[in-house]
């Protein structure tokens, strides 16, 4: 797909969520929580996309949930950048023993089933918004390190590097000042990936009972409970699965263009 | 080639142990004693200890894993705190389950990637129907595209049945029946996925030199891409597939639980929700284990097919 069209694409998508996020409390029709006598209802004009098994509107608990769902993404994307860029950094530029510890590490995470990690984690620490930030961006970072650490690899072998070198800036400093800068836009670009995963994996792990507790509106809980009632109100399911899905294609149109 | 094999394998193995070692501590120290929680909130102290001194979770951390650990090299996975089976047998009859889904849900991905991106007159259905694909794999999780369906496939149309499964015996047609939807499902992503790995390779494979040979001795379109491209494109997919088979997993789990098939994945899930130690530890383990071995065949496979990289 052409890159521009996807950045286009993806960035009206993340930002309208973001508006959804933000101006929850304006653009939803109904208090996420308040439960009616109105339960299971079709969509209708009321109810744009029906009610749940407790009457409450799914509409609202939809845009309500974006909030869940941002924050979760943003914060765990967050966790991954914050540990994954230096160890890669470090791993990458200073080589010798550090990297010959952190690639088998990394390779080793990479490979282990991140839901599974995931799922053995949050059951440990139990599962709070703050909790699953920290566990998502755990099993993430990784990907972050590993990415992190190839570019700085290229990076290294620039000539800018070397001049940096014989004017006797120190590891660090050159790190700061003339690595960083240039994968920051890659990192930038992973960042938006990895939100996307967070959103796929946070939502996974609401459907298998481990996610953000109730009454928080989560999409992933949504999906679960409305498929109990599939039968008789798939409105109800079928909602918060188009707004995962659609959340996780804007952050990844628009990572994956930027890359 | 020899050498290299057995240095992998005498790597996997203190990969195996740190991994299992994690594992045990973590369980054990977050989750703190199990006693506590079978016997509830109120239990007194005295018929704690005692439920621990039976099980002996009195003893220090470590002499539990060596003790874990001997047990588990026999066979010996202990009983589940719930139902009072031994752990060994839950997995042995759940194991078949889940390696059949995953198998075929890979198999069927790498096989529809490769015919329906190699079709030559296909191409122009196949190649936005690949971008759909890919992105609705990528967006969707598997709960989402297992939930549309089953609504559109059993609950509408009522051609397939939604949940449940059904061993061989009962019959190869139901047994087929029920794994259609849970094998398309898991696929969804992995045929994306692969498509896009395969596609690009065919692209490369087609500036060869050898494409030309075959066209100028005759070879028609769809042989010169079955026959001349396909060998030369195909062995990227099959790594490719060969190291997804890990995360996977976490997809089997979810694919499982929609369609309630009493899968590794099934119990893995039923096993957190009921605080069951040993099937937590056990599953645990067993996705770790599998893991590792996996990387290691696609990892000498690769080697082996591709002598390029025959490398140490």
């Amino acid at each position: 797909m052409n890159a521009r069209i996807s950045i286009a694409a993806g960035m009206a998508i993340v930002v309208s969520i973001c508006i959804c996020a933000l101006l929850a409390p304006y653009l939803a029709p109904y208090v996420p929580t308040h439960s009616s006598i109105d339960f299971l209802k079709g969509p209708s004009a009321t109810h744009w996309f029906g009610t749940d098994e407790l009457g409450r509107d799914t509409l609202s608990r939809v845009i309500y949930g974006a909030r869940t769902s941002l924050a979760v993404g943003a914060g765990a994307a967050l966790v991954s950048v914050l540990i994954g860029a230096p160890a890669g950094l470090a791993a990458g530029y200073l080589g010798g023993l550090f990297d010959a510890v952190a690639v088998p590490v990394i390779d080793l995470f990479i490979a282990l089933p991140g839901l599974v990690l995931a799922l053995i984690i949050t059951v440990m620490v139990g599962p709070s918004l703050l909790n699953l930030v920290l566990v998502l961006g755990f099993v993430m970072w990784p990907t972050v390190a590993r990415l992190v650490r190839g570019q700085t690899l290229a990076v290294r072998e620039m000539a800018f590097i070397e001049a940096a070198v014989a004017a006797g800036g120190s590891s660090t400093w050159i790190i700061r000042r003339h690595v960083w800068p240039n994968i920051m836009r890659i990192v930038a670009a992973q960042f938006s990936l990895t939100v996307s995963f967070a959103i796929i994996t946070s939502a996974s792990l609401s459907f298998l009972g481990l996610g953000i507790p109730p009454p928080t509106p989560d999409w992933g809980s949504m999906v679960r409970t409305g498929y109990d009632f599939i039968g008789v109100n798939p409105a109800m399911s079928f909602a918060p699965g188009v707004a995962i899905a659609v959340t996780v294609l804007g952050f990844y149109l628009m990572g994956n263009a930027i890359k | 080639m020899l050498t290299l094999i057995i240095r992998r394998l005498l790597l996997a193995i203190p990969t195996i142990l740190v991994l299992t070692v994690l594992l045990f501590f973590s369980v054990s120290t977050l989750l703190g004693t199990p006693s506590s929680m079978m016997l509830g909130e109120d239990a007194s102290p005295q018929a704690i200890a005692e439920l621990n001194a039976l099980y002996g979770f009195d003893r220090p951390v470590t002499v539990q894993y060596v003790d874990w650990l001997h047990k588990a090299l026999t066979g010996d996975l202990g009983r589940s705190f719930t139902t009072r089976d031994p752990v060994a047998n839950s997995i042995a009859s759940a194991l078949p389950v889940t390696l059949e889904l995953a198998f075929l849900a890979i198999g069927l991905a790498v096989l529809a990637a490769i015919v329906l991106n190699s079709l030559p007159s296909a191409q122009r259905i196949v190649r936005p129907l690949v971008v759909a694909l890919n992105l609705a794999g990528i967006a969707m999780p598997n709960f989402v595209i297992g939930i549309v369906l089953i609504f559109v496939f059993s609950v509408n149309l009522g051609w397939l049945p939604s949940t449940g499964w059904v061993p061989w015996s009962a019959g190869i047609g139901t047994h087929l029946e029920h794994l259609i939807l849970p094998v398309v499902t898991l696929s969804a992503y992995y045929f994306g996925a692969f498509s896009l790995v395969y596609r690009a390779e065919l692209a490369d494979a087609y500036t060869k030199l050898y494409i030309q040979t075959a066209r100028a001795k005759g070879v028609s379109e769809t042989g010169v891409a079955f026959r001349h491209a396909l060998p030369n494109a195909v062995l990227p997919v099959i790594t490719f597939a060969g190291l997804s088979m890990g995360q996977l997993v976490g997809g089997a789990v979810v694919t499982e639980t929609v369609f309630s098939m009493p899968g590794i994945g099934r119990l893995f899930v039923g096993s957190i929700a009921g605080r069951d130690y040993p099937v937590m530890l056990a599953v645990g383990m067993l996705v770790v284990v599998g893991v590792v071995v996996m990387n290691l065949i696609a990892d000498i496979l690769y080697r082996v097919v591709n002598p390029q990289i025959r490398l140490g």
